[in-house]
């Protein structure tokens, strides 16, 4: 369905949720091609440096060292070229001032960890596809919201 | 200064198209949306050419016959879920007659396609058109459930949390604090 | 200032009494004013009558010389002329006497003076006759010419004396008249008064002696209340002081001397002796305080501590107002309080509730981070899980798998726990922003949350207009998830769940057992089923954490649900209740504060 795969970056730094997140990606049907960062500076650091690809979608775990994700998306928001960005809040929160308070601050998804694998490729398949939904037929952007449990 | 524009994706894009097209001096009529016949057959690099001049603004050419036919459902779909009286069409049926295909076929040329369902399309369509109203903020939530062709306020919200993960009325609250925010 | 007794009939007495002493010495002074009338006129009347006899005198001389005359000239005997040598003298002395009594008198001066001349006249012609009588120079003719002007003389001297005699009488009359129209006045007058001043006197006594039973009453009174506040200072551990400022003179009452640890006027006190017993902690504040007293005349409430001779401390809690007696003398009132007990009371209170706070804190930020930190390791767990395949599985051992299905089972109630536990402790933990929001679109967001499960059993939900409330909408959304979704798992079997909703709107004064009395109005909103119900004698138990009325194989459950429930109402300063007939269905009713 895309010519190109799409680009995806997941900034966590528990090590077994980035290989979880791997191992979805690559069993889903979407083409796709996933980078990892560890922690919110690494992410910036990534973000900010031109000659990186910016991703389509950014997933984004909110409990990290050094930078929290919250701190990481109010930055990118203010930020010119990264703010049309897709951010996809990936936390273990499911507090609801968490999930209202991160859309708020700009993040189009939020997604409560799966426990289970399954369940996973499910929510990773269903961002992908309403993502391209709204890359590739006309859907404003900034009505974007999506909370995934 | 704050301003609230309602807009018409179909008509921006028409018209971005005719006058790309008009300035690259091709004859086209507009068959549908998303679908244009040119008179003259172009070359090559005429068409390559024509490619990088509306890639920027993210048309893109479709090639793939399928996916000329998903877009053709999809732009079908949006027509239908955009007309204000649509209470006499079944989905299926508006979509047979109109692209001339069995409703069965086009339902597996779009889920293999697009690895996802026309009736999802649809649904995330109306939930979308749900929010735009939402955000205007002119009608009620029954006005817009009943415009939507929704049997009741309960199943429009139920459909928009099911697809959204949010209610209606949170979305609304976090739309207006967000725009609170960025000032 | 209203707090002794007036006693006004002091003045008018003072009235009364002027007013009859006035009375009583009018009355004595025109009693003098009369008996001096009197004297007066007794006086004039014996004026009059020497008048009279002084020219009764008069006229019998010279009647004397007339006769002694005419006896010497008829025998010629020198012996009938010694009463006419001698009447001159008397004429004369009477003349002098008359002319002294007469001296105020011009009318009768003047009068006396035609009669001297009369007399002196009659008695030249008392010479004549006798030189014509004497036969050495008689002449006849003459003598008879004198003889008879004698008499005529004789008689204008009479007419003339009976004039001034009138005279007299009549002066005496006119004065005597006067004073008569004088007194005639007085008695009536006199009586009348009298009897006035009398009245007075009378009306002054009876008011005397009314005032004087109002006061044998108020000193009985007075008394009674002096011994009851002495009696209930006794009792209510108070006591009480005056501090006259003007004359800055103090009083102790005799518990005053007791709470400071010390015999009832064991000494005088003064302002140096209200600082003595003092803790000296507190002496400086007190010390301001007093000098408050003088400059402001007030003296707000003070918390001291004192320390008594046998070295207790105790706290004192005092207060003073300034009264103004009716004299206008301000006395400021103080009242102390000795609190000893209620300050060590709340003392303890606070420290327990400084305990329970802090161990509340604990708890629930242990609870927290338990319930937080313990569901990353366990998601692990389950997500591996979820990653042995049924490739994996093929080639496992029947007990491994049996093992495998044996850890998901149990990693999945583990979850359910965690899950109601973190959601329990965030009904404590997260901001409480209340926000007023239509019921029935929380409870619209509650169905959708449980729309698979209605789906599933067919349920129908039925509500009535719900009200519009301030709360805490996560909190309330939770509660009808809770509630609905705990119908719908204790559903009869074979039976489609029916769930009735209603709303109303009552007065906490008719639930007081149950309800926030100062809040006055309430939402009763109330979940019917017609589930399974339970025994009645559990609806308090099944609010309690982890109590649980049926075993976990038959309904997984955590028992929290409803002590989440029973958080949330409360977090709203409502109430929730449940009642059940076993087999017939349950009431849940929940109260919210209008």
């Amino acid at each position: 369905m895309q010519k190109n795969a799409l680009h995806i970056l997941l900034a966590d730094d528990d090590e077994d949720d980035r290989l979880f997140f791997k191992d979805a990606f690559e069993e889903i049907k979407i083409q796709t091609n996933v980078n990892f960062v560890h922690d919110g500076m690494q992410l910036m650091d990534h973000l900010m440096n031109q000659d990186n690809k910016l991703p389509d979608i950014l997933f984004l775990d909110l409990n990290m060292p050094k930078k929290t994700g919250k701190e990481c998306l109010i930055e990118i928001k203010k930020t010119d070229h990264l703010k049309d960005i897709i951010i996809a809040i990936y936390s273990t929160s499911s507090s609801e001032e968490d999930i209202e308070d991160t859309f708020i601050q700009g993040a189009n998804i939020y997604i409560k960890k799966p426990s289970d694998f399954n369940t996973l490729k499910k929510i990773i398949n269903e961002v992908v596809t309403v993502n391209w939904h709204y890359h590739t037929s006309g859907l404003n952007r900034d009505n974007f919201l999506l909370r995934l449990k | 200064m704050k301003l609230f524009i309602k807009f018409d994706i179909n008509t921006i894009c028409s018209l971005y198209l005719k006058q790309n097209l008009e300035e690259n001096n091709v004859n086209f009529t507009t068959l549908g949306f998303g679908e244009i016949e040119i008179e003259d057959n172009l070359d090559a690099e005429a068409l390559e050419n024509l490619k990088t001049k509306l890639a920027p603004c993210g048309f893109e050419v479709v090639e793939n016959q399928k996916s000329v036919l998903v877009q053709k459902i999809k732009d079908a779909i949006i027509e239908l879920v955009f007309m204000d009286d649509n209470n006499n069409y079944k989905s299926s049926v508006f979509l047979a007659e109109k692209l001339n295909h069995s409703y069965g076929y086009l339902s597996n040329v779009f889920s293999e396609v697009t690895y996802s369902s026309i009736e999802n399309f649809i649904i995330l369509q109306k939930i979308e058109r749900a929010k735009q109203l939402i955000i205007i903020n002119e009608m009620s939530l029954t006005e817009i459930a009943f415009l939507l062709n929704y049997s009741s306020v309960a199943h429009l919200s139920t459909q928009f949390k099911n697809t959204t993960g949010i209610t209606p009325s949170a979305f609304q609250r976090i739309i207006k604090k967000r725009r609170e925010n960025l000032k | 200032m209203k707090w002794i007794p007036n006693f006004n009939s002091s003045n008018s007495l003072r009235v009364i009494f002027v007013i009859a002493v006035f009375i009583l010495l009018f009355l004595s002074s025109i009693a003098y004013k009369h008996n001096q009338d009197l004297n007066e006129s007794s006086k004039l009347v014996m004026h009059t009558y020497e008048i009279n006899i002084q020219l009764e005198r008069l006229m019998s001389a010279i009647k004397d010389a007339e006769t002694g005359q005419r006896g010497y000239i008829i025998t010629r005997n020198a012996r009938f002329l010694t009463p006419y040598i001698y009447s001159r003298d008397k004429v004369n002395t009477s003349f002098i006497t008359l002319k002294k009594l007469t001296a105020d008198n011009e009318p009768q001066q003047k009068n006396l003076q035609k009669l001297f001349k009369l007399i002196t006249q009659r008695f030249v012609s008392f010479e004549n006759c006798l030189k014509y009588s004497d036969p050495k120079t008689y002449d006849k003719r003459k003598l008879d010419n004198h003889m008879f002007g004698g008499r005529i003389l004789m008689e204008n001297i009479r007419f003339k004396v009976d004039e001034m005699n009138d005279i007299e009488k009549e002066y005496l009359k006119k004065r005597l008249k006067i004073y008569d129209d004088e007194i005639s006045l007085s008695p009536l007058f006199s009586i009348s008064l009298f009897l006035v001043a009398l009245s007075f006197i009378l009306l002054a006594y009876r008011q005397i002696s009314r005032d004087f039973e109002r006061l044998k009453v108020f000193n009985k009174k007075l008394l009674i209340s002096s011994g009851l506040i002495s009696e209930s200072e006794n009792i209510g551990k108070f006591s009480t002081w005056q501090w006259d400022l003007d004359s800055d003179k103090i009083d102790f009452s005799d518990n005053q001397f007791r709470l400071l640890g010390l015999e009832p006027k064991s000494f005088a006190p003064n302002r140096a002796t209200l600082l003595k017993y003092v803790h000296p902690d507190d002496k400086e504040s007190v010390a301001k305080a007093i000098d408050g007293i003088v400059e402001k005349k007030n003296l707000p409430f003070v918390y001291y501590k004192i320390v008594r001779p046998d070295f207790e401390v105790r706290y004192f809690k005092t207060i003073g107002k300034l009264l103004t007696d009716q004299q206008g003398s301000k006395i400021l009132l103080g009242i102390n309080f000795d609190i000893t007990d209620e300050h060590l009371l709340n003392i303890e209170l606070q420290e327990r509730n400084k305990e329970l706070e802090k161990s509340n804190k604990e708890l629930a930020s242990f609870n927290h981070v338990a319930s937080h930190d313990l569901q990353e390791p366990l998601r692990k767990i389950q997500t591996f899980i979820s990653r042995v395949s049924d490739a994996d599985k093929a080639v496992m051992s029947e007990s491994a798998k049996n093992y495998i299905s044996k850890i998901e089972t149990s990693a999945k109630r583990m979850r359910v726990l965690i899950d109601d536990l973190l959601l329990f402790s965030r009904t404590n933990t997260t901001k409480k922003e209340f926000i007023k929001v239509n019921l029935n679109e929380l409870l619209d967001n509650a169905e959708s949350e449980l729309a698979e499960i209605i789906e599933e059993k067919k349920a129908v939900i039925k509500t009535n207009k719900l009200p519009k409330l301030s709360v805490i909408p996560y909190q309330i959304e939770q509660l009808f998830i809770n509630l609905i979704g705990n119908s719908l798992k204790y559903s009869q079997p074979n039976l489609e769940p029916e769930i009735i909703i209603s709303s109303e709107k009552v007065i906490s004064a008719d639930y007081p057992k149950i309800l926030e009395q100062s809040i006055k109005k309430f939402h009763k909103i109330t979940f019917t089923d017609n589930g399974m119900g339970f025994d009645p004698q559990f609806k308090e138990t099944i609010f309690i954490l982890f109590q649980r009325l049926h075993s976990k194989t038959d309904y997984p459950g955590t028992g929290i649900g409803l002590a989440i429930c029973k958080k949330i109402v409360e977090n709203h300063k409502g109430h929730i209740t449940a009642d059940s007939t076993l087999g017939k269905g349950s009431v849940f009713t929940v109260f919210l504060p209008d």
